[in-house]
Parts: C-alpha cells; structure tokens; sequence
C-alpha cells in the first residue's frame, strides 16, 4: 500500500518508530535505527524523512505530497543487548520494506517478535557461572580461583534477580551486587576456596562491569555520534566507580 | 601452555556473553569461534610487536572482517557478531582496575589503567570504524560492478 491520507502516515510512521524503538532497546547502534526508520518510511511513499536518535530518545518527522508534515517522538529507556531480537527486527524491517504491508500486519508480527524470550533461568544461572570461571583464569588465576568464581557467579545471577525484582535502578543494583561480590571472594579465601581473592573478583567484574558500553562509546565518537557517545561514555564510566566502590567496600570487614 | 589455557578461557568467556546476549543455534558456535579468532590475532601481534595498541588494532581489524563475513553467511546483522567476538578484547578489566586505583587514591595506579582502558578502546574503535568504512565501500562498488 501506499499513503494517501495523513491518518495513513501517522499509523506507518507510528510503526516504524516501534520497530526504531525495539531495535534501539535490543542494543542496536543509533546509525541503524535511524537508517532502519528512515527506511521504513520511504518504503511507504514519503518524500522526505528526517530521523534524530540518540540513545534515550527518537525524533522522526515525515513529509508526504499533498497533506502537512508529521512528527512523532519516543522516549527510549532502558538498554539491554538481545542480539536475537535485533537480528528478527532487522528481518521485519527489511521485509516491509519489500512488500509494503498494512501496519496492522506489523503490528502482529512485532507483538510476536517481542513475545519470544531469552534463554530460562538455569541456563543464565550456568552462564554466570562460565564467565566469572573464564574470565578468573584468562586474567591468571589457578583452578582453586576459577572454581570460587564460578561459584559466586551462581550466587550472583540468583542475587540479581532478586534485587531487579525490587528496584529498577541500575546503579543501585550494580553497588549491590558487586558489594555481594566481594563480599564472597574475601569469604571463599578465607574458608580456603580459594587463593587469590583479587582474581576471583575480576572474573565476577567482568559480569557487571560495562566494557561494551565503554568501547561502543568510542565507536559512536568515530562514527560522528557524538552525543550518543558522550551519553554512553558518562553512563559507563560512573557505573565501573560504582562497581569499584561495591567490590572494595568489603575489603573494610576482613 | 600458558597462551592455550588463555585461549580456552576466552573461547568460554564469549560463548557465555553470547548467552547472554541471547543469539541463538549455530549462531553462538560462530561467534565463540570469533571470540577464539580475535584472541589468536592479539597473541601472534603480541609476539610481533611490544604495542599493545597495535595489537588491539590489528586483532578488531580481523574481527571486523570476520563479523562482516559472518553476517553476510548468516544473514544477520554484523552487530550480532561484532559485539559478541569482541569480548576478550573489551578493556573491563583496566577500567575496573583504574577505578579501584581512584577509589584507593593512587593515583598513578589509576592514571596508568585509565589511560590504557581509554587508549585501547579507542585503538579498537579505529580498527572497527577503519575495517567497516574499507569493507562496506568495497562491497558497493563489487555488486556496482556485477550488475554492469
């Protein structure tokens, strides 16, 4: 289909700002919610389309031939990578672009898209447990250190969960876990779990710390996104001094 | 011996992250295989050169490629493989450490993990941005040709 009236362009715009917005969530780089809205738009007839995101919000006005221009914004909170949901968006996007469907079509497939969820609870709980053990022997540690850190990487998920479950602040549950975090690793060398209560924290670091965050800050600096990069840069850098601050405060009892 | 154990650790430590990025199938295979690839360029460079920047530069240069290849065979964004392989890359741990370094107020301590966390980043950065601006204009002007 192609638009005619103005109500047409607001539901075709409204949809891509949903998917923009997805995307955006499931740890897309701005550059491609902005190319993948933009996309979208000129896929149903608009003239001219002019996108701004950065990582907390997006901006999108539509021009059509024959009736006023329309502009919609999101509010965008909230980012955690889920690569899975990324790659089916890209699909969805990519598919509307070729055959033009009706946005109520969209709007079912994106309501399945964001149905499908992430691996069950035992699964993260193993995973937690893999890279703290990983990443406490990539860094030096013995086997006595990597078992420890599995360990607590277990203890960690479950924590977790238990603490998102009561508060949404992602500062406050990063100082709480990694508070929890050094806690143990002092713990676990002190029973004899464990030999090097640094290299176990490292390997549990690696589970909070944002070095993504921090590397693709500097991406987006590269790729021209300036204030997306500032955002992130900021946003990391406090949340490695809070992690710091979690897995030193510890080291005060023993 | 020591450089295999690393390699087994950082194989483990991107098939986790990938995990928890919730790729799926074959997909987390291929991205634990980037994770082994990228490790193994930073360790031959290492031998190579003392830089450890040069190091980290070459090794997202092959990451980059690798990703960009991958998405292409799996039809996915290259996201999906750019984020996940470059994990035993990510300098967490020297910007966990400069932060410690700052809380304890040494500041040298943190001056030296801080300026190295920032310096590789950006080193990776470049090599990321330089590989995809190098591979995607190729790319166009392969399939401009092909249609001729």
């Amino acid at each position: 289909m192609n638009i005619t009236k103005r109500d047409e362009a607001e539901q075709c715009l409204a949809c891509a700002m949903s998917i923009g917005e997805q995307l955006l969530i499931s740890g897309a780089e701005v550059s491609r919610v902005e190319d993948t809205i933009r996309r979208v738009c000129m896929a149903y007839g608009a003239s001219r389309v002019d996108v701004f995101s950065i990582t907390s919000s997006i901006v999108t006005t539509m021009y059509c031939d024959g009736f006023s221009p329309c502009t919609q914004t999101r509010r965008v909170t909230g980012i955690s990578n889920d690569l899975n949901r990324l790659d089916e968006l890209n699909q969805l996007a990519r598919r509307i672009c070729a055959k033009r469907p009706a946005p109520e079509s969209i709007q079912e497939d994106l309501a399945k898209i964001m149905e499908e969820s992430r691996y069950s609870f035992p699964i993260q709980v193993l995973t937690y447990a893999l890279i703290s053990g990983a990443f406490s022997v990539f860094f030096g540690g013995d086997v006595k250190d990597m078992v420890s850190a599995a360990l607590i990487g277990v203890l960690l998920k479950c924590f977790e969960s238990f603490v998102k479950r009561e508060t949404e602040n992602t500062m406050f549950t990063a100082l709480l876990c990694s508070a929890a975090g050094g806690f143990l690793a002092n713990l676990a060398v002190r029973a004899g779990l464990g030999n090097h209560a640094d290299l176990i924290s490292i390997g549990n670091v690696m589970l909070l710390i944002p070095g993504i965050a921090f590397t693709n800050s500097l991406r987006d600096f590269f790729s021209g996104d300036t204030i997306t990069g500032l955002t992130r840069f900021v946003e990391s850098v406090l949340l490695a001094i809070i992690i710091a601050l979690g897995f030193a405060l510890p080291g005060f009892l023993f | 011996m020591s450089e295999i154990i690393q390699l087994a650790a950082a194989v483990l430590g991107t098939l986790g992250f990938a995990v928890l990025f919730n790729i799926r199938g074959k997909k987390l295979l291929f991205a634990a295989l980037g994770g082994l690839l990228v490790w193994g360029v930073y360790l031959i460079a290492a031998h190579i050169t003392a830089n450890e920047y040069l190091c980290g530069f070459l090794a997202s240069v092959m990451l980059t490629v690798y990703a960009e290849c991958m998405a292409r065979v799996h039809r996915t964004p290259v996201t999906v493989f750019l984020v996940s392989a470059a994990i035993p890359l990510i300098p967490g741990g020297a910007l966990y450490r400069a932060m410690d370094c700052l809380l304890r107020r040494d500041w040298e301590g943190a001056a030296d993990s801080g300026s190295y966390a920032l310096l590789f980043a950006a080193s990776m950065s470049a090599g990321i941005t330089l590989t995809t601006v190098v591979i995607r204009s190729a790319w166009k002007h392969f399939r401009k040709e092909r249609r001729m």
